[in-house]
């Protein structure tokens, strides 16, 4: 088989939709970039929000559209709203051996079943990861705990 | 919808009459024009929306621009920044109702189209409050939340923006 078609063979192994996710992790890992979940941004503008309402002479000019309406957004789909379970949910899943980018999936999108879970984050399932159904059930488990005594 | 705090480099340019002997001042008129820039800048191809700065990491030396006398300080910051990915799944909320289709919002990104044909079992229902309906009595109408899969997306560099065109073609997409 010549180079080329090889490389046509392995890219035929994972979806469409599953490589381009690959490309923007490698390019959260390539930036040295930290991914976030909704409710951890929803902290983090909160906070901003404070700090630019006390520091600057006209706190409207320096609210951007795009910060308003990201700090709209990240409030009305963050599934946990105390500071305590927000640390937890990124401790339980960071027990799982998961990549960044799809642990803040999980966190944000808070799947109840785990056919849920890999329709969500095709990768988890993929080979090598050793991440049976059990375990997966179990996270989920995990993170309707918190999600219960909040 | 996945944020990355990501650090970056920027050049923030400083008028000569900010030039206070006062450190803090300078200080402070150096983060202020950088968020102004960061804010008006709103997004780029390579980094997606710009969110917010958070911490402004390094000033290195200015240098004088010899015509004007503004002084140029090289900074480095973090800033949280949010860029879509084809095949990712994201949740927004409907804004538009047409019969070829939704416009949707998530976020920072406003202009999203999920075609008629993408919605696999959802019909049009017209009228005064217009929406879309599927056999198992799923609704879309303005301000439903809806799960999404991105098919594509194009960025605009005259508007400075992403347009997303959007499927529910999977499991456990649709409305919620």
């Amino acid at each position: 088989m010549s180079g080329e078609e090889e490389e046509n063979a392995a890219e035929l192994k994972i979806g469409e939709g599953e490589r381009c996710l690959i490309s923007t992790f490698s390019f959260a890992k390539f930036l040295k970039a930290k991914c976030l979940m909704n409710c951890e941004v929803a902290r983090i503008l909160d906070h901003k929000y404070d700090q630019l309402q006390q520091t600057s002479d006209d706190p409207t000019n320096q609210i951007s559209q795009v910060f308003e309406k990201s700090m709209q957004y990240v409030k009305r789909f963050s599934r946990y709203k105390n500071p305590d379970a927000v640390r937890q949910v990124r401790e339980v899943l960071s027990r799982y051996k998961l990549a960044e980018f799809e642990l803040c999936v999980l966190g944000n999108l808070c799947p109840e079943t785990v056919e849920e879970a890999i329709a969500i984050v095709p990768s988890i399932k993929s080979k090598g990861r050793m991440l049976e159904d059990e375990a997966i059930e179990k996270m989920l488990h995990d993170l309707s705990l918190i999600k219960k005594f909040e | 919808m996945v944020f990355l705090e990501v650090e970056m480099a920027w050049n923030v340019v400083i008028l000569p009459e900010q030039l206070d002997a006062n450190g803090l001042l300078l200080h402070k008129a150096i983060i202020l024009r950088l968020m102004d820039d960061i804010a008006n800048r709103k997004a780029s191809k390579e980094h997606g929306y710009y969110v917010a700065v958070t911490t402004l990491n390094s000033i290195g030396e200015g240098k004088v621009r010899e015509l004007s006398g503004d002084v140029l300080f090289p900074v480095t910051f973090s800033c949280i920044t949010q860029k879509p990915a084809k095949g990712e799944i994201l949740v927004g909320t409907v804004d538009k109702i047409l019969k070829q289709g939704v416009f949707l919002k998530s976020g920072p990104i406003s202009s999203i189209f999920l075609s008629e044909k993408m919605m696999r079992d959802y019909k049009y229902v017209g009228g005064e409050n217009p929406m879309f309906l599927n056999d198992k009595h799923a609704k879309l109408e303005k301000d439903t939340m809806v799960r999404f899969k991105v098919l594509g997306l194009k960025w605009l560099e005259s508007d400075r923006e992403f347009q997303i065109l959007a499927t529910l073609a999977g499991d456990f997409l649709g409305s919620l």
